[in-house]
C-alpha cells in the first residue's frame, strides 16, 4: 500500500512519450548489455546522463498511470476520508471523495486538532487521554467523535490513526481515516429508546435525539472511565505525569530499539488499571501482559489460612505476566493493581508470538525476569529476618520509586498484607515512621515527607533490590 | 549491492523479487542490500553510472559487478554476484 500511494517523483519532469522516443531512448544508452536489456523488454527507464531525466519506456508510464488511476479509483470508492496530521496532531492534509459530499470535512479543518471545531465532545479529560496516547506513539482505533457540518447541523465521525516516522526515525505526526457513523448513531440512540420503553425505563437518561456515549472511544476512554479515574486520582493523590514528548513510559518498551518497539506498537492496547483491580489470581490463565506506564502493580502469593504476602512489585520499570516469558502460562501469584494509572496490555497470543520474533525484547524480559527472581528471594529473606518498621520503609520507598510520587493511598490491612503482619503491627510502625517525621498518615493517604531519612530507616534489601 | 528501480514499473517490480528470491535462497542474512528509486533520486544513479532500470551492482566483495534488467535469469545473477550455484 505504501508504494502504491508514494508519488512519482516528479524531479526533474519527465517528458511525456513521444513519436520517435525508443530511438531517442537507444541513442543514450551506449553499452552492449544496457541496449541488449532494452531490445529484450527488461528495462523500464532510462536516465538521460546529461542532465539526469528519467524517459519510461511508453508502456511503462502507462502501467504507472494505470497504478495511480486505480488507487484514486479506490479512494474515490470508499466511504472513508484520508488524513493526516503534523507532530502536534494538526491536520495537515486529508482526501477522499466523501470529504467534499458530507460537508463536515472541509478546508476548514487543516491546522485544527481533535479538539478544536468542528469537533466538539471532546471534554479536556478526554483530550489529556487522548494526547497521552499519542505521545506514546499508539495506533488508536475507532475513536468516536461528534462534529457540525456546514449546515450547522450534528454529525458523527469514528477515526482510527496510525503514528508516521521519517527514515531517521523520527516521529512525523499520524495517519488515518474517518468515517461519517451519524446513521449508526442515531439508529443506535433509537435502539436504546426502544428497550428502555419494553423495560419501563421510557423517559430515562436516554431520550428521543439524544445520541449516546459522548466523544468516547471504545476501550480507551470513556467519560465514566475519566470520571472514575479522577475520582481514584484526587484520592491517590497521585499527579498524572504526562509522558514527555517523543518519550516512552515503560521501561521495558522504552529500552527496545525503535524499530522492534513500533511492531510491538500494533499490538499494544492502552488501558486504565483502577486500585483494587485483580489482573489475574494463582491458577488462572494469563490473558494479558500488561507493560505498566504510571500504574502500579503487586504481585501476591496466597498460603492456606493466611493473608496474602506480597513477593512483587510492578511499575513502569517492568511487566505483569512475565511467566508468559517464560513459557508458563498460568498465573502463580495474584496480581493487584495498586496504583491507578495507565498500562500497555497486550493479549497472551499476540504476545508470545512477538516475543519468539523479538530478539531485543527477549533480552530485555531474560534481565527483568532474573531481576524479579532475586527481588523476590531477597524479600523472602527480608521479610523473614527484617523487623516491621523497616520492611515498611523499604516498601514505601519501592513504592514511591514505581509510581514516582511521594503520595500514595494505602489502608493499614492493605500494609498488612503487603509486609505479612497483623494490622497492629503496621500501625505501630506507621506510627512510629510518623512520630520521627518521615512520613505523614492520614485516612489512608501516605506521604513521604523525608525520603532520606526513610531510607536511613529501611534495611539494606531496599538498596539491593533497586540495584538489580 | 544496489538496486536501482523506477517506482512500480513491471519490470522493477520483478527485479527486486526475483533478488529477493535469490537473496533468500543463497545469501541468507549475509548481504546488505539498498533499493534506490531513480525516479526519486536519479542523479544518485547517473553518480553510480547507472543509466538503465532495473540494474543491480554489487559493491563488494571485488571484483564490481553490474546486471542490467529484470534478474530473471538467476544463473547470470549468481554468475555475477560470483555465487556458485549449487548442484541440485
Amino acid at each position: 500500500m505504501k508504494s502504491d500511494l508514494r508519488a512519482i517523483g516528479g524531479n526533474p519532469p519527465r517528458p511525456k512519450p513521444g513519436p520517435g522516443f525508443p530511438a531517442r531512448i537507444l541513442r543514450l544508452v551506449k553499452s552492449a548489455p544496457e541496449r541488449q536489456a532494452i531490445a529484450s523488454g527488461q528495462v523500464d527507464a532510462v536516465i538521460d546522463p546529461r542532465d539526469g531525466r528519467v524517459f519510461l519506456l511508453p508502456d511503462v508510464q502507462q502501467a504507472l498511470n494505470e497504478d495511480q488511476a486505480r488507487v484514486r479509483s479506490l479512494l474515490a470508492l470508499s466511504s472513508d476520508w484520508f488524513w493526516e496530521q503534523d507532530e502536534f496532531y494538526r491536520f495537515v492534509s486529508h482526501t477522499g471523495a466523501a470529504s467534499g459530499s458530507s460537508g463536515i470535512y472541509d478546508e476548514s479543518i487543516i491546522g485544527r486538532t481533535l479538539r478544536d471545531p468542528p469537533f466538539d465532545s471532546m471534554s479536556e479529560a478526554d483530550w489529556q487521554a487522548h494526547r497521552k496516547l499519542l505521545e506514546w506513539r499508539a495506533t488508536f482505533r475507532d475513536l468516536e467523535l461528534r462534529c457540525s457540518d456546514r449546515a450547522g447541523k450534528t454529525r458523527w465521525v469514528s477515526i482510527s490513526g496510525e503514528p508516521t516516522f521519517d527514515a531517521q526515525d523520527q516521529f512525523k505526526g499520524y495517519r488515518g481515516t474517518m468515517r461519517d457513523i451519524t446513521l449508526r448513531k442515531h439508529s443506535e440512540a433509537r435502539a436504546q429508546v426502544s428497550r428502555d420503553k419494553v423495560i419501563g425505563r421510557a423517559g430515562g437518561e436516554q431520550r428521543v435525539g439524544q445520541v449516546p456515549g459522548g466523544g468516547a472511544a471504545r476501550g480507551v476512554f470513556s467519560r465514566k472511565n475519566s470520571a472514575e479515574r479522577k475520582h481514584q486520582e484526587r484520592l491517590l493523590g497521585l499527579g498524572r505525569k504526562v509522558a514527555k514528548e517523543g518519550s516512552i513510559a515503560n521501561g521495558l518498551l522504552a529500552a527496545l530499539p525503535r524499530k522492534d518497539y513500533r511492531r510491538l506498537l500494533a499490538g499494544l492496547e492502552p488501558v486504565t488499571l483502577t486500585y483494587g483491580e485483580v489482573l489475574f489470581e494463582p491458577g488462572e490463565p494469563i490473558r494479558h501482559v500488561y507493560f505498566p506506564n504510571d500504574s502500579l502493580v503487586s504481585l501476591l502469593t496466597t498460603v492456606e489460612g493466611h493473608h496474602a504476602l506480597e513477593v512483587g512489585l510492578v511499575g513502569r520499570e517492568g511487566l505483569v505476566g512475565i511467566s508468559l516469558a517464560l513459557g508458563i502460562d498460568v498465573s502463580s501469584v495474584r496480581a493487584l493493581v495498586q496504583g491507578t494509572g495507565t498500562a500497555m496490555r497486550m493479549n497472551a497470543a499476540r504476545f508470545r508470538k512477538e516475543f519468539r520474533k523479538n530478539l531485543p525484547l527477549q533480552g530485555e524480559l531474560y534481565r527483568y525476569a532474573h531481576a524479579k527472581l532475586a527481588q523476590a528471594r531477597q524479600t523472602a529473606a527480608c521479610n523473614r529476618f527484617h523487623v516491621v518498621e523497616a520492611r515498611l520503609a523499604r516498601w514505601l520507598l519501592m513504592t514511591r520509586d514505581r509510581v514516582r510520587s511521594d503520595e500514595f493511598l494505602l489502608t493499614q490491612a492493605f500494609l498488612a498484607d503487603m509486609l505479612g503482619v497483623r494490622r497492629v503491627g503496621v500501625t505501630k510502625a506507621a506510627g512510629d515512621l510518623q512520630q520521627r517525621k518521615l512520613i505523614s498518615y492520614s485516612r489512608g493517604k501516605i506521604r513521604i515527607l523525608d525520603r532520606k531519612g526513610l531510607e536511613a530507616t529501611s534495611c539494606g534489601c531496599y538498596e539491593i533490590i533497586e540495584n538489580l | 549491492m544496489r538496486l536501482y528501480i523506477a517506482n512500480n514499473a513491471p519490470n522493477s517490480v520483478l527485479a527486486v523479487a526475483n533478488l529477493e528470491a535469490i537473496c533468500r535462497e543463497h545469501l541468507k542474512d549475509h548481504f546488505k542490500l539498498e533499493i534506490i528509486d531513480v525516479l526519486e533520486t536519479p542523479l544518485r544513479a547517473l553518480s553510480d553510472g547507472v543509466l538503465v532500470t532495473p540494474s543491480l551492482t554489487k559493491l563488494s566483495p571485488s571484483p564490481v559487478a553490474k546486471i542490467v534488467g529484470n534478474l530473471s535469469d538467476k544463473s547470470s545473477v549468481l554468475h555475477a554476484l560470483g555465487i556458485k550455484e549449487s548442484v541440485e
